[in-house]
């Protein structure tokens, strides 16, 4: 026996991983001086540090490791093939090239907004492999069991001569993706805006990082959740007003997570005025997870905000979120401290809310973004918009769902949905059947890409009301609730008046006047900030709206 | 913890300010017109609408996107004109541009029976309509000839606040005005910033770009070089504050059609090799004020 065992620890090396890393990396020390390669040199060190087959993390959600990845798209495919990718965001056409040359032959990722065309095109003619489609914080905790990786392309804003670096505002998954790839003898290679003698503040230690390349321009990033107040209309505004009566204060929510879109940017410039002169301030929304949205400042302003956490930044928002460090989370340099990993594990657990929009919902209240033709993927919404079971801490909303008398009972978190019965075109949103199942079939997903769950949303508003689905008993109830607020749309329709009037006589569903809501109210002067330029007014000059928001 | 809660006499005022962007075309004539004196030419209910859009499969409007009022500004007779520019995106057809061309006529007709009728003229407007862009050229020809013909009576006012702006045949009615109010926010010119990028490239103009779109055409570059008299915040008082005054001052020493020969004399001054910005235009009109 104990020969046996000598033998087998003796015939196996336990550091390959580590040997691999320290191969790879004499083959570029060459050309580096310490940590930093110089820019010409990425593409050859691309290729000499990946080897075929590697899983190789590519950041990109609102930042983007751009020239990282378009440096990747350049590599030989002869010698570098077939790795395996896991993109947060399918968000460039460089993405794309690195399919279609088959530098890489799969993806694990989350969101595919403006690729998700492609994709679907690029899945059908087998050019890519789609191993699964994730929610962010599922590929995060991935990383650390099964997504494992060999090598990590990231970004940062700076870098100091040591290799520490500065992510600042838009930190985001950095720091969990060079996690995961430090402590398992993974590579971490950075691209950088700017080297300089002294950051602003550390975010990630030199220690962690092999590589520091600086990019051929700055990093590219979206502001994705700006929403510009002049395009909110009459109806979300109606919307809003009926949330903030039937669902804010109602189930009396002071922690919460808005999702992107017109229908809950409404509702953030609503509560100075109209919640305001319900008296509101200090009771409901005081504890936020959401990017630093300008269409929130007119609330912090007039003192309803106690705390927000962001995912990552909102371009044009830096100057505002350094005068207020009482309200955002900053370093002592003043900048932003975003964190997406915290800042989901904080929307799932430890918000009571979820509100945000959606492409389609079936009858039964399931949703998905996922439309004909496109895997969209989802990004976050799936964990901020599904009830944690895991959830121990009580708080007035979240026992505010309770509907059982029962011994053992758990409470519920908050999942809002906020749509109009129509989207843009006159493209109904109620659906019999979600694309994604047939999306799901084509794509031979093993199942339909739904975002979120009918049973974990607990609220679905439209214009015509608001449907308590955690009210309803059985399948039956839902479907009707569901129905009675899906305005002329083929779900709609099925709704009769008998049974509109019994599901608001037990308040499982509740039209405008049952919520002391005057439709005619609805209009946009009730905005505290009605464009960019109102908002930039609210926050005294400091935010500065990016170019395509401006008009002047 | 309670903080007390200041908030800047900016941010004071805006929510104080009743926007005039935000009103429809109806509520604008009211807007504009003194309390209780409003009274509907051609109302939603006498369901004169376009004939040329159900053809087409699209929705009409009872109004089709223009009303006429009459009614007193500052006391005395008055008709308003306003378009909605959310309806076709303020397009001329043939109903809304009769209307306006039959609203300039009778006003006419009044001043000429001796009963002083002022006109305002609030524009929110693509240009001509294209589902019955022949009507609609002919009828904005019959706006244009009944606009000069009012001015020699009355003072002509013409209001931009966007959010659509003013653009085509109509950019051509705001120069026929005795005076034009612009906001901010509105935009002025003959071509939308898409139609020039189509036809000249984006080299020449990127109708993306809106700091540099309404840097052309904004109304602070309009006010800056003589297309408009006046600027305005988005405030519905202020506008009808604007309006009474200019009626107040009369007739302007030279209307802006007969200043024709400083504009060439302008147009002259800049280098049609060069690519102009803004600050070349507002140079090359400063350089030569007479």
């Amino acid at each position: 026996m104990d020969v046996a065992t000598s033998e087998v620890a003796g015939a196996r090396s336990w550091s390959t991983r580590r040997e691999g890393k320290q191969r790879r990396m004499a083959l570029v020390s060459p050309w580096m001086n310490g940590k930093f390669l110089p820019q010409k040199k990425i593409v050859e060190a691309l290729e000499t540090l990946l080897v075929p087959g590697d899983r190789v993390v590519i950041e990109s959600v609102q930042k983007q490791a751009d020239f990282l990845s378009r440096s990747l798209a350049k590599v030989n495919p002869k010698k570098i093939h077939d790795l395996k990718a896991v993109i947060w965001a399918i968000a460039r056409p460089d993405h794309m090239e690195i399919f279609e040359q088959g530098i890489a032959s799969e993806v694990d990722f989350s969101f595919a907004g403006p690729q998700s065309l492609r994709l679907a095109q690029m899945l059908e003619d087998g050019q890519i492999k789609v191993n699964s489609i994730n929610t962010y914080v599922e590929l995060s905790a991935r990383m650390f069991v099964d997504l494992i990786p060999n090598a990590v392309l990231v970004c940062a804003d700076m870098a100091d001569r040591e290799g520490n670096l500065y992510t600042g505002a838009n930190t985001e998954d950095t720091p969990s993706m060079v996690e995961a790839a430090a402590f398992r003898d993974g590579i971490v290679i950075v691209q950088v805006n700017q080297i300089v003698d002294k950051l602003p503040r550390v975010d990630i230690p030199g220690g962690w990082i092999d590589v520091i390349v600086e990019g051929d321009r700055p990093y590219a990033k979206e502001p994705i959740q700006t929403r510009d107040p002049k395009d909110i209309k009459e109806l979300q505004i109606l919307t809003a007003m009926m949330v903030i009566r039937g669902v804010y204060e109602r189930h009396q929510v002071t922690s919460l997570n808005h999702g992107v879109g017109f229908d809950t940017a409404a509702i953030e410039l609503l509560l100075p005025t109209y919640g305001g002169k319900l008296g509101l301030k200090g009771k409901i929304c005081r504890n936020w997870i959401l990017n630093p949205q300008p269409t929130l400042i007119p609330a912090i302003e007039s003192g309803w905000v106690e705390s927000v956490h962001s995912f990552g930044n909102e371009d044009g928002m830096e100057k505002y979120v350094a005068a207020r460090p009482d309200i955002y989370f900053t370093g002592p340099d003043g900048s932003l401290r975003s964190n997406r990993v915290f800042c989901q594990l904080a929307g799932h657990y430890a918000v009571d809310l979820f509100a945000g929009s959606t492409l389609q919902i079936d009858a039964e209240g399931n949703s998905s973004t996922v439309t004909k033709g496109r895997i969209a993927g989802f990004g976050g919404a799936p964990n901020l918009g599904s009830d944690a079971r895991g959830r121990r801490h009580p708080s007035a909303a979240w026992l505010s769902l309770i509907t059982s008398d029962d011994a053992i009972v758990r409470g519920r978190k908050l999942c809002v949905q906020v749509v109009e019965t129509f989207k843009a075109g006159g493209v109904p949103l109620f659906v019999e059947t979600l694309d994604a199942v047939q999306v799901g079939k084509d794509a031979k997903l093993p199942i339909a890409p739904v975002m979120i769950y009918g049973d974990d949303v607990s609220h679905v508003a439209t214009e015509e009301g608001i449907a308590y689905l955690y009210k309803a008993d059985g399948m039956e109830e839902r479907r009707a609730a569901v129905a009675a607020i899906a305005g002329v749309t083929k779900v709609g329709l099925k709704s009769t008046a008998k049974q509109v009037k019994a599901l608001r006589e037990k308040g499982v569903v509740a039209y405008p006047e049952d919520l002391g809501v005057r439709r005619s109210d609805a209009n946009r002067s009730l905005l505290s900030a009605r464009s960019m330029k109102d908002l930039v007014t609210w926050s005294g000059g400091l935010y500065e709206p990016p170019a395509r928001f401006r008009s002047w | 913890m309670t903080f007390e809660i200041t908030l800047s006499d900016e941010v004071l005022a805006l929510s104080a300010r009743r926007s005039y962007i935000e009103l429809n075309a109806r509520a604008r004539a009211l807007q504009l017109l003194d309390d209780g004196t409003f009274h509907e030419l051609l109302g939603p209910f006498d369901r004169v609408e376009s004939p040329w859009l159900p053809m087409q499969g699209i929705v009409t409007q009872s109004d089709d996107g223009c009303v006429v009022a009459k009614g007193k500004i500052d006391g005395q007779p008055a008709v308003v004109i306003a378009m909605e520019g959310k309806f076709q995106g303020g397009s001329i057809g043939e109903v809304c541009g009769m209307k306006m061309a039959e609203a300039f006529r009778l006003a006419r007709l009044d001043n000429e029976k001796g009963i002083p009728t002022r006109a305002v003229l609030s524009l929110e407007s693509g240009g001509v309509r294209l589902q019955e862009a022949n009507m609609g050229e002919l009828v904005i020809a019959e706006i244009y000839a009944e606009m000069v013909a009012l001015r020699k009576h009355t003072p002509l006012i013409v209001v931009i606040t966007g959010p659509t702006g003013c653009f085509g045949g109509m950019s051509l009615a705001a120069g026929l005005a005795s005076y034009v109010v612009m906001t901010r926010q509105a935009r002025l010119s003959m071509n939308g910033p898409e139609v020039i990028e189509l036809e000249a490239g984006k080299d020449e103009f990127v109708a993306a770009d809106k700091p540099f779109v309404w840097s052309v055409n904004g109304g602070a570059q309009r006010f800056a070089t003589d297309f408009a008299d006046v600027l305005l915040e988005d405030d519905a008082d202020a506008v009808t504050q604007a309006v009474t005054e200019l009626f107040r001052k009369g007739q302007p020493a030279q209307l802006r059609t007969d200043k024709y020969e400083l504009f060439i004399k302008r147009l002259k001054f800049l280098d049609p090799a060069k690519q102009w910005v803004a600050e070349d235009i507002r140079n090359a009109w400063k350089a030569v004020a007479k």
